[in-house]
């Protein structure tokens, strides 16, 4: 009874964000109604591309138990990328000890409600990458009645891989940061690290698989498409026999699956059942004994102080803004979570051109690379930086944490803000500064590494920077004023917090919208390229993006400072 | 000094009033005890006259710069303790007041002598350069007191300032208090320890269900001078209390 009242407070708990602002409730649904109707129109497309393309994987294998094996370590894959964090601050990271350490429950049925309220968001996430990867996969496959309905038992079983995986990658991290003692900005750097090491790792797993290599038995992409794809997905199979079955729970549960017959589906499924609840018994026996220790030491440490001598302080004389930004980044960068968020959003966009590189530009030797036999066409120095910029504002603008919630990170110390006696545009400069500053510095080696990696010019690597920077400063003005309009107070976990906050959406609706105004604007000199093929029209097309771009930063950031102040003062804390 | 008019202040959330057409002066040289019931509207005033909350109607004086036309004059004479300790916990205690002062534009050499002087007087100045994170609940208080200080405020506003304070920290804050009002400064303080009010303030207020009930200097509240404040406080809230009895029982009726 304890476990599960303790599970449901938790978990409700996460969603429940104050709300700081009068927002008439019909205007606030309609709102949200017209969000999520514009979102689900710019990203099911995505969805249906994905669900498409794994539809033909099913087609094409056949069902294959190894490919379907692979798929599910896809799927879990993405649950891991979100549950590690999940899980470091969900259960590691102990803010709450004061507040259920007096009561009377042990501390393993504690540890195993938060435990569980990590699965629970999991399973989530398993349910979203099952519907647009296991599903299309299964009709592709013609699958039969029985694969349907133990997708229902995959979403429950599919999880505590991630769970065990995101656990053993989550306690070391906690361990390595508790080392670090007091000096917050090296814990949040090492996590960082650390986090970016686990997706490198990860990416070499993928590729050892031979999946991103485009093994395809010699044959040309560009000669015939069809046979060059099937031929890839049977390389890919064989290739797989020999690995997945070490995923032996994972292994088991597509066999079962995927049977033809009964006696093949229970073996299956209770193989999987019973190594699926092993799985679960190994992450908390090993796992309570450190989630002890850290709460141990959540308590013991809040009143470990060092010993200072009188007077050994310094106190400087500086600028408002600058005393802002100092203060809001030294808060920001020592804080575990939103330090994690702001910062892992610098190293994502570079991170993810170079999983694009391996994707697209390596090959098997003596094989020509898909990358390479694009930047054969006159057209690719033309259209390929326009596509990577659109992807990598989209991607950039979305994960700006410090653009997003500028406000609702302040959470309870909000009042500070308000009892100043500094006028609001300064503080709101100092907070869009930083921002910018964090971006300036990811979009750079962003461009950096797109002019190394993709062989793009570097004068219009030098556009495409400035390009970048324009329309993340612009979605970053408007995410900011929706977040002064609506900030979000009284969250304990910054992560799961501001989940039921949209500002990610909407940065990304916005980029996206960024995105596809800049294609409608490049696309005519595109075609006039094709015919006349000048240079002209190269410098043309990234003048008139440019200039869209100024043109929307600055109409951004005016609609921001004409309202900001006002949607400041009717914040109540 | 503070001069409050008819000011009114209702949550989005709530459909009460927090603060019902409160009208207050506080001068200075003056200990303002203001005392109340929980949800009274306290600290909801407070945060009117510190700038932090609008209110829907009515106007707020701090020693005659209207809040409403010059909130950032307005707040520059303001030092406010908050009742809760809700500080910047990821800065170190040095970098908080060093950020306070900054904003209240206190010149470099001027903070650092007034850190000094405070911190040695709450005993704080070894934990100064600490994380904020680590200190007790006193201690930040402590260091809430010392934010307020440093930039020599006209008018000093607490809100619950003993919660928490060891027995010398209270006693250094009540000298402090004293002082400010022989300085010629308004001091406003609100508490629940109705003992450390009757000692302190020259003038007290209560406030319940939002509309001052009472206000006046103590002497002068006890018309026969023998009552104590405490039962005083008691007859004047639950008095107002059974003024308010027939509209509760009646808004219950309507609701059922």
């Amino acid at each position: 009874m304890k476990y599960l009242a303790l599970v449901k407070l938790l978990f409700v708990q996460q969603y429940k964000v104050r709300s700081a602002v009068a927002t008439r409730s019909g205007k606030k649904r309609l709102g949200s109604a017209a969000l999520y109707l514009v979102l689900g129109v710019c990203f099911v497309p995505l969805f249906v591309a994905v669900a498409v393309a794994m539809y033909y994987m099913g087609k094409v294998s056949d069902g294959n138990v190894y490919v379907a094996t692979f798929l599910t370590l896809i799927c879990q894959s993405l649950v891991l990328m979100f549950g590690v964090h999940a899980v470091i601050s969900n259960v590691f990271v102990v803010r709450d000890a004061d507040r259920l350490l007096y009561l009377p429950i042990r501390s393993h049925v504690i540890f195993l409600a938060k435990l569980t309220v990590a699965y629970l968001n999991e399973v989530i996430t398993t349910a979203v990458t099952a519907i647009v990867v296991l599903l299309p996969f299964g009709i592709g496959a013609g699958a039969g009645v029985a694969y349907y309905l133990m997708l229902l038992a995959a979403l429950v079983l599919l999880p505590m891989l991630p769970m065990l995986a995101g656990t053993f990658v989550a306690m070391p991290i906690s361990a390595l940061v508790t080392l670090f003692g007091k000096n917050s900005a090296v814990k949040t750097i090492l996590r960082i690290v650390l986090y970016v090491a686990i997706m490198a790792l990860y990416m070499y797993a993928m590729y050892s698989f031979g999946f991103l290599t485009g093994s395809s038995g010699g044959n040309n992409f560009l000669d015939d498409p069809e046979k060059y794809i099937a031929d890839t997905i049977g390389d890919f199979a064989l290739n797989l026999q020999n690995v997945m079955p070490y995923f032996h729970s994972d292994y088991m549960l597509m066999q079962s699956m995927l049977a033809t017959n009964f006696a093949q589906w229970a073996a299956g499924f209770a193989c999987a059942l019973a190594e699926n609840a092993a799985l679960l018994g190994l992450v908390f026996a090993v796992s309570l004994p450190f989630y002890r220790k850290m709460l141990a030491s959540s308590v013991e440490g809040s009143g470990a102080r060092g010993k200072n001598k009188n007077g050994g302080y310094v106190v400087k004389q500086r600028g408002t803004v600058r005393e802002f930004m100092l203060t809001d980044l030294k808060r920001t960068v020592r804080d575990a979570q939103i330090g994690f968020q702001s910062f892992a959003g610098i190293i994502m966009t570079p991170v993810i051109v170079v999983i694009l590189y391996f994707l697209m530009g390596t090959a098997d030797s003596g094989e020509t690379s898909f990358l390479e036999l694009m930047q054969i066409s006159p057209l690719y120095q033309m259209i390929a930086p326009l596509i990577i910029l659109v992807y990598m504002t989209f991607l950039g603008c979305s994960t700006n944490v410090l653009g997003l919630y500028p406000i609702s990170r302040e959470n309870k110390s909000a009042f500070i803000l308000k009892s100043l006696p500094v006028p609001f545009s300064k503080i709101l400069l100092s907070k869009v500064l930083l921002a910018t500053a964090v971006m300036v510095l990811s979009d750079f080696v962003t461009c950096i590494l797109i002019v190394a990696l993709f062989g793009v010019k570097w004068y219009i690597g030098i556009v495409m920077l400035a390009v970048m920077i324009l329309v993340g400063f612009g979605a970053m003005c408007l995410t900011t004023l929706l977040d002064l309009k609506n900030p979000r107070f009284g969250w304990d976990n910054f992560n799961q917090g501001l989940k039921n906050a949209k500002n990610s959406w909407i940065a990304m609706l916005i980029a996206l919208l960024a995105g596809v105004a800049l294609t409608v604007c490049s696309v005519p000199f595109v075609v006039v390229f094709a015919i006349l093929d000048s240079v002209y029209l190269t410098i043309a097309m990234w003048a008139v993006d440019l200039g869209v771009s100024a043109a929307f930063a600055a109409v951004s950031y005016k609609i921001m400072t004409g309202k900001a102040a006002k949607y400041f003062e009717r914040i109540e804390v | 000094m503070i001069r409050l008019h008819n000011v009114s202040k209702t949550y989005f959330k709530s459909p009460v009033k927090a603060v019902d057409d409160l009208s207050l002066e506080v001068k200075p040289g003056e200990i303002f005890g203001f005392l109340g019931p929980n949800g009274a509207g306290k600290s909801t005033t407070i945060k009117i006259i510190t700038g932090i909350l609008t209110p829907d109607s009515g106007t707020v004086e701090i020693n005659g710069v209207n809040l409403a036309d010059d909130p950032i004059a307005a707040k520059s004479l303001v030092g406010y303790v908050p009742d809760n300790h809700e500080m910047y916990d990821a800065l170190k205690g040095i970098e908080y007041l060093q950020f306070v002062g900054t904003m209240y534009g206190v010149r470099a050499a001027d903070l650092k002598r007034k850190i000094d002087e405070y911190a040695a007087l709450f005993e704080l100045t070894d934990a100064i350069p600490d994380m904020i994170g680590s200190y007790s609940h006193g201690m930040k208080q402590k260091l809430s007191v010392i934010a307020a200080l440093v930039h020599d405020p006209k008018v000093w506003i607490l809100d619950e300032p003993l919660t928490g304070l060891d027995p010398q920290s209270a006693y250094q804050l009540k000298t402090l208090m004293r002082k400010q009002a022989e300085a010629g400064n308004t001091v406003f303080f609100s508490s629940h320890v109705i003992d450390v009010v009757e000692k302190v303030c020259d003038r007290i207020g209560i406030i319940n269900h939002g509309k001052l009930v009472a206000v006046d200097t103590l002497d002068n509240i006890r018309a026969d001078g023998k009552v104590s404040l405490e039962s005083l406080f008691l007859t004047i809230t639950s008095k107002n209390e059974r003024q308010d009895a027939p509209d509760d029982a009646s808004d219950d009726g309507e609701g059922k």
